[in-house]
């Protein structure tokens, strides 16, 4: 198969962007993307564009989104089509990307992932994301994401001794990272007394899904992400020449039972580990050659059962890497330097495009002062969708073109 | 509109489904038995629809949660969820009626209406003692 690059990324801030209209917002961070990349007066030079949204028709009763943003951005008659994957969309488009290239189809593709959730209150934010659980069998009781992810976290904390506070020393971590990073939604400093250790802690750290408390999970986002795409043999790399391109050297995706409750171990979240075996064979790489990781936090307790699935990490040892610092900024596997979704935020389609462009940035060695990686030579992106029943690994490496 | 409640009491009732071909059991009911292969038809015209065994009873309270983000018009504070296993193997999750749970207890399924999100009726699990 054809070697496919990034070769220009593009964000727009995540935070709350209700005011403005959702292909706008994705149009921006595209923009952004074209002029990174130096090509925004050869903008038709892209052939294809993939759009990753989970909500527009839903939340913004937007449809046909794909073709709008082609059309806002001046860039027909580019191909263009909408991704749905659930919070997995982003990194679904971003595979989509590399497969149109690939297959030696197209040479120059555009992906941008975005979403506007808090143009609608909380609950039916959550309650619009809970429609891609069993609509039956789970759905129609009133569970939601969260019940999930405090179920999960339960399970976890009883089998393998996690404790409230390791939960907390992940907010914290990836409160460091997001503080510095100037597209994310919370940029607060968190510390262990205040969410964990002061008595007065569980006053501003409430339980949302008992064991969760508010700081174990993501805000709801607004925000866009963008990335190009260029085949690595294709003469149109010529027009790429401001930026070094980094390589996606692996792609993978996995699916798992839809209803959590009929897996065989819940606690066993089998998409991811297949997801990242197809990524580790692609790019003949082994989870010890990852320099660092964007893992979906949607729940802080994603990001330690992830890093497990992976590789990273032995199963139930994720807690010892938190508490060690093996997983900070300068840790021997920095694990969510954007600040993950937890700081960073979770536009749902955005998500996973913003984790390429996080490995991207600090593969060029971008990163902002006190978030960049020392020397990366290969990241990884874990993209998780549904309550884990299908989940998208891609690993970009810097690499010679 | 005419009241069929009239010819008959309705019991609620959550069904799980049966292979008619290897008689492995499933909830919720699949498309194609993964156990054998063979097809479900809902409409029962070109294969037959699988029988169903309702699901109730003794259960053990495999995770559960305790949660406070609820739809605005909730009186109540938090509702508890969570997930059983049955003594023929299948697992459900559902609505969780204890006083204080605990992971691995004795629980007892029981079959009510209750309403969705959006106000549509269904006939679904509370977990109680
Ligand atoms: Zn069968």
């Amino acid at each position: 198969m054809r070697k496919v690059s990034i070769v220009g990324i593009g964000h727009t801030v995540f935070g709350n962007l209700s005011e403005f209209d959702l292909v706008d917002v994705m149009g921006f961070a595209s923009g952004n993307a074209l002029d990174d990349a130096g090509i925004r007066d050869n903008r038709k030079i892209v052939e294809q564009v993939f759009v990753a949204n989970m909500g527009g028709g839903i939340l913004n009763h937007q449809t046909g989104i794909a073709s709008s943003l082609v059309s806002r951005m001046d860039m027909e008659p580019a191909m263009a089509e909408l991704i749905e994957n659930g919070p997995a969309s982003g990194a679904s488009a971003v595979k989509m990307g590399y497969m149109a290239i690939a297959s030696g189809l197209v040479d120059v593709v555009m992906v941008t992932g975005g979403e506007l959730m808090r143009t609608v209150t909380g609950w039916e934010g959550t309650d619009f994301v809970a429609s891609l659980l069993h609509s039956e069998a789970e759905y129609n009781y009133g569970l939601t994401l969260p019940a999930y992810g405090g179920m999960f976290t339960r399970m976890y904390m009883e089998r393998y001794g996690l404790t409230e506070r390791d939960l907390g020393l992940v907010a914290v971590k990836d409160h460091q990272n997001g503080e510095k990073n100037p597209f994310a939604h919370v940029r607060v400093p968190c510390t262990i007394d205040a969410i964990h250790d002061n008595e007065n802690a569980h006053v501003i750290n409430n339980y949302i899904a008992e064991p969760l408390r508010m700081y174990g999970m993501c805000p709801v986002s607004d925000g866009a992400a963008s990335l190009i795409l260029c085949a690595n043999d294709s003469p149109k790399m010529k027009y790429f020449t401001k930026q070094k391109p980094i390589l996606i050297s692996g792609v993978g995706s996995a699916t798992d039972t839809h209803c959590v409750h009929n897996r065989k171990d819940p606690l066993i979240l089998d998409a991811v580990r297949l997801a990242a075996e197809k990524a580790y064979k692609m790019a003949e790489l082994k989870p010890d050659d990852i320099s660092f990781a964007e893992l979906h936090d949607a729940f802080v307790i994603l990001e330690l059962a992830i890093s497990e699935e992976v590789g990273f990490f032995e199963r139930g040892k994720a807690g010892d890497a938190i508490r060690n610092g093996v997983t900070a900024i300068n840790g021997a596997k920095p694990i969510n330097t954007s600040g993950g979704l937890k700081s960073k935020g979770h536009p749902v389609g955005a998500t996973g495009v913003s984790q390429v462009f996080e490995l991207v940035k600090q593969l060029r060695e971008q990163g902002e002062e006190g978030r960049q990686v020392k020397d990366p030579k290969h990241g990884m992106a874990v993209n998780f969708g549904g309550f884990g029943n299908n989940v998208v690994a891609i690993i970009c490496s810097k690499g010679e073109v | 509109m005419i009241d069929f409640s009239a010819y008959g009491v309705q019991t609620p009732v959550v069904n799980a489904v049966k292979c008619p071909s290897c008689g492995k059991l499933f909830y919720p009911a699949p498309m194609i038995c993964s156990g054998c292969g063979e097809r479900r038809d809902p409409s029962g015209i070109i294969f037959k629809d699988w029988e169903t065994v309702s699901l109730s009873g003794e259960c053990t309270l495999l995770a559960w949660t305790r949660v406070y983000a609820l739809p605005e018009g909730y009186e109540m504070q938090y509702l508890l969820f969570g997930i059983v296993e049955f003594p023929n193997g299948l697992r459900a999750s559902g609505r969780l009626n204890v006083d204080q749970p605990v992971t691995g207890m004795k629980v007892n399924a029981e079959v009510e209406v209750m309403e969705n999100s959006k106000g549509k009726e269904f006939d679904g699990f509370v977990f109680g003692s």
